[in-house]
């Protein structure tokens, strides 16, 4: 079971995927910060003086850590960083969540469909979370810029 | 690692900063979000501005209810809306607009004032429905930023219907 779930295979396929999703989802951010500034009040979290310099600090580390791992340097610590990060988010969802705050508009709602948003975000956060600790536990360097340049 | 993570995290911050200040899309670094106080029963969100429809308290909410040229309007979405809302209000859903305003728009009248409220000082929906009124002609706005929370509150006349 432990040398199926270590695959060296399967950790390059959740660096794969698990860049690009972080990677793709930096781009628009860093496009949008005044949208996605709006997005962090809406939780309704952090203090307002902080809640600009994340949303301009984020995008970036989002950015670097699913290159990383695409490109697979410094992968432990871009997987460390990704999975600290998903526990803040599925912590942050999950609080709302309990709060009944639709964070589309960061009221408070009870429409069903927010709370099915909801649901889908944490899950996904989840099974992203999964396949960060994997990466962080069982990383062996395969196709890995990191590997090409310790032979050197 | 843990260096390497603290370094991600302190570049990332450098270079979010830097692209931020030369980006024609940037924003402040230190963001104003706090709510505004007018007086002591009125508090506006940060991105209400002096161009808005003007802002009521309860008080005047109530003066206004009383008076039969008002109509009010409730910017939530409609589940919320049906959950329970200030008697007499029609459902206008900022978020869908397009779909609900066919629907309400006859039932307004340029000529009557228009309390617009959602949820309460959190929710801008309020104002921003206000804003794409105006757009449409709509001169006596009025937002209650007060809204559903401080009206039920107050034990004033609800409405549920489901």
């Amino acid at each position: 079971m432990r040398e199926l779930i270590g695959n060296k295979w399967l950790v390059v396929l959740f660096r794969l995927i698990v860049g690009i999703t972080f990677l793709y989802a930096s781009l628009d951010k860093i496009a949008h910060p005044d949208q996605f500034a709006r997005v962090v009040y809406n939780y309704k979290i952090l203090p307002g003086f902080l809640i600009n310099l994340f949303a301009i600090t984020l995008p970036w580390m989002e950015l670097f850590c699913g290159l990383f791992l695409i490109l697979g340097l410094v992968v432990e610590s871009s997987s460390l960083l990704i999975s600290l990060l998903l526990i803040s988010f599925i912590i942050a969802l999950s609080v709302n969540f309990l709060r009944g705050i639709d964070l589309a508009c960061g009221c408070f709602t009870t429409d069903p469909n927010a709370k099915k948003e909801g649901a889908q975000l944490l899950i996904r956060d989840f099974v992203l979370l999964l396949m960060s600790l994997q990466i962080l536990f069982f990383n062996r360097d395969v196709l890995s810029l990191q590997k090409i340049f310790q032979k050197k | 690692m843990f260096l390497q993570a603290i370094f991600i995290v302190f570049f990332s911050l450098i270079l979010g900063v830097i692209y931020n200040s030369i980006s024609k899309e940037g924003i402040t670094v230190k963001g104003n979000w706090s709510k505004k106080v007018v007086s002591d029963s009125l508090i506006v969100p940060y991105s209400y501005s002096k161009d808005d429809p003007p802002a009521i308290s309860l008080g005047q909410a109530m003066t206004y209810f009383q008076t039969h040229n008002t109509i009010f309007l409730d910017a939530r979405l409609e589940p919320d809306y049906k959950a329970g809302h200030i008697a007499r209000a029609l459902n206008l859903p900022f978020e869908e607009f397009e779909q609900y305003y066919p629907k309400v728009e006859p039932l307004l009248s340029r000529d009557k004032n228009v309390i617009i409220y959602c949820d309460g000082t959190e929710c801008e929906a309020s104002l921003f429905l206000a804003r794409l009124l105006k757009t449409k002609g709509f001169e006596n706005l009025k937002i209650f930023f007060g809204g559903w929370t401080e009206w039920n509150k107050a034990g004033l006349p609800v409405k549920k219907s489901n």
